[in-house]
């Protein structure tokens, strides 16, 4: 019996998880990553430290990335898939590399970890994105703390006061992104707490309608954000921005424990921005006929008891593809729809055996 | 659901006889809580929830307060939309009738509150179900609020649906600053300054002919307009209904005169 032949869509956290155990378990593994390297978005956006530990993303995915690489599997980078079709004798699928050449396939399974993408905060004109350029969204602000040059775009000057506001681009029906984002708060909070390590001076100002921080989050971020790092918190929402005479951005907000309206000046804002279905994703589910769930991810055939297979047999899902998620939990699904895609592949070469015999 | 609302109160512990001159906590101390104000509030409750806008304007809250960010009442009274969903949300009948008294008077209808609201709310048409309830239902506070108005009501449904820059009263409208008199007492000059081609009067919008007057009258009549406004101000109506009675003989006898039926 030759090796089962599987195709992993994406590289980032869920698929280099899944690509790793496959050829691990012996699969004959084909990774097609449309960057030209590995590591996904975290890597893509140049994330900082990641929560709960706040380990630098490299401490993260390094190992994943070389394991993947040590490990025999197939990787193409800068690759797409251009063409996929299903029928009795496997997956056809022919993979575009970037310059135009294609290369055809046939694979048993298949493994979609096509990921998110950031919301894009220009949509909601009233906080000020791309209008003022203190006003700074998730993947600005952590490729700048990841470069260690925390300044204001506007004069280059280090910031006094950054305020935050989380549930950007979720919890939103206005901008028709109903569902929360789960990565916001913890995000926003690390950032906080990572601002002032490096810079005491700095005050940090979180407004918040709900703080989730779940799980072991609450007292590892949350708590110590406040207990070790004094970052301070509103409850309230920024309802627009303004320019202050002095240059700097006026945060209008009510706080809603006072119950008064407030305005404060701040240096710097940065959105917490949601997650959604990445353009990979969405393309990826209708090349393969993969049904989509009601916020644009792909659906799990079921979301309870199959959370990684999808509505079409032999393909499974991983990470991100299916909702918001952390690192943890995308190796963990990558881990887990390894497993479903080797055995739906083994399944299917004892069927054929018994039938040719 | 006013005898479910007694019943409620006749179940309480028995208080002390200071006590129980105490008003309400739910009512801020600031009235006093006989059965009257229970029933009102109760029947008020009930008109307000069989409102088939309340289901559609009221969906839920997160309490994020971005409503009351873009307020413009909110930041010079003490009022703020999101308190006002909360009101219509709080199953309170008291707390409803309490709001009615005076905080949605606040609000000037600018629908900033749901262009921000994210769940989708519509508060300020909420509020404007409220205000409604006050003046159907006649309550003193509302009688108050809507005095400096009743001159423009009067023109309005009088003259057709048109206010003019001359019905407006600066002296009722303090928070219009001092200069609003003197600004407003040369407005035939000011009015020439308007570059573009407008009609160049104050008193008046338009002509509107007598047949459409009585027309916008029954129109009113029939939509139980007039009888809110009777609640809050009968003498307004009488005013108004002997102007359109007179109408109404003047168009008779044109119409005989010109021999239309």
């Amino acid at each position: 019996m030759s090796s089962p032949r599987i195709l992993v869509v994406g590289g980032g956290p869920a698929g280099l998880s899944a690509a790793w155990d496959l050829a691990e378990a012996g699969a004959n593994v084909v990774l097609v990553e449309e960057e030209g390297f590995l590591g996904g978005t975290p890597k893509k956006l140049h994330y900082s430290l990641i929560a709960p530990d706040l380990k630098p993303v490299q401490e993260v995915l390094d190992p994943l990335v070389r394991r993947v690489e040590q490990s025999g599997v197939e990787v193409m980078l800068n690759s797409e898939v251009a063409s996929f079709k299903g029928s009795g004798d496997g997956f056809h699928v022919e993979v575009r590399r970037k310059g135009g050449s294609l290369e055809s396939h046939v694979f048993d399974s298949v493994i979609a970890a096509t990921g998110f993408a950031h919301w894009d905060p220009h949509k909601k004109y009233e906080y000020g994105y791309g209008v003022y350029p203190d006003v700074l969204d998730f993947k600005d602000f952590e490729r700048m703390l990841s470069e260690d040059n925390l300044r204001r775009p506007s004069n280059g000057e280090t910031p006094k006061r950054i305020a935050w506001l989380l549930c950007v681009g979720s919890r939103d029906k206005q901008v028709g992104k109903f569902y929360c984002c789960r990565m916001g708060c913890v995000v926003s909070i690390k950032q906080a707490m990572e601002v002032r390590q490096k810079h005491p001076e700095i005050d940090t100002y979180v407004y918040y309608m709900d703080i989730r921080t779940y799980g072991f989050w609450e007292d590892k971020v949350y708590w110590r954000s406040m207990e070790e790092f004094n970052v301070k918190f509103v409850r309230g929402r920024i309802g627009s921005i303004n320019r202050g005479e002095d240059g700097r951005l006026v945060a209008m907000a009510e706080d809603t424990i006072l119950q008064r309206p407030t305005e404060v000046p701040f240096d710097m804002l940065v959105l917490a921005t949601g997650m959604e279905a990445s353009r990979g994703t969405v393309e990826f589910a209708k090349l393969a006929g993969l049904e989509l769930e009601e916020h644009g991810f792909i659906k799990p055939l079921q979301s309870d008891s199959l959370p990684v297979h999808t509505t079409v047999e032999g393909i499974f899902v991983a990470g991100t593809a299916t909702g918001p998620k952390a690192i943890p939990d995308s190796v963990s699904e990558g881990s887990a729809a390894a497993m479903k895609a080797l055995n739906f592949a083994r399944r299917k070469a004892v069927a054929e055996r018994q039938q040719t015999r | 659901m006013v005898v479910e609302a007694l019943s409620v109160l006749r179940n309480l512990p028995a208080r002390k006889k200071e006590e129980q001159a105490e008003p309400s906590m739910l009512l801020g101390g600031s009235r006093d809580l006989g059965l009257d104000t229970l029933k009102l509030a109760q029947d008020i409750y009930d008109q307000f929830t069989a409102d088939p806008r309340y289901k559609e304007y009221v969906l839920g809250c997160l309490n994020c307060g971005e409503c009351t960010t873009g307020c413009p009442a909110a930041r010079f009274y003490d009022f703020s939309p999101r308190e006002m969903l909360q009101v219509a949300m709080s199953n309170d009948p008291l707390v409803l009738l309490n709001a009615m008294h005076e905080k949605i008077w606040a609000c000037c209808q600018c629908y900033t509150c749901n262009m921000r609201c994210r769940f989708g709310n519509d508060i300020a048409g909420i509020i404007s179900v409220m205000r409604e309830l006050a003046v159907k239902n006649g309550l003193d506070s509302a009688k108050e609020v809507l005095r400096p108005y009743t001159r423009i009501l009067l023109k309005v449904m009088t003259g057709g649906t048109q206010v003019s820059p001359d019905m407006i009263q600066p002296d009722f409208f303090v928070d219009w600053g001092p200069d609003a008199v003197s600004k407003a007492s040369d407005l035939k000059t000011l009015r020439k300054a308007i570059p573009i081609d407008v009609l160049q009067v104050t008193d008046s919008a338009w002509e509107v002919s007598m047949q459409t007057s009585l027309e916008l009258f029954q129109i009113y009549q029939e939509s139980g307009v007039i009888d809110m406004v009777r609640a809050v101000d009968p003498d307004l109506v009488e005013m108004i209904t002997d102007i359109v009675d007179e109408w109404r003989e003047e168009f008779e006898e044109m119409k005989e005169k010109y021999g239309v039926r």
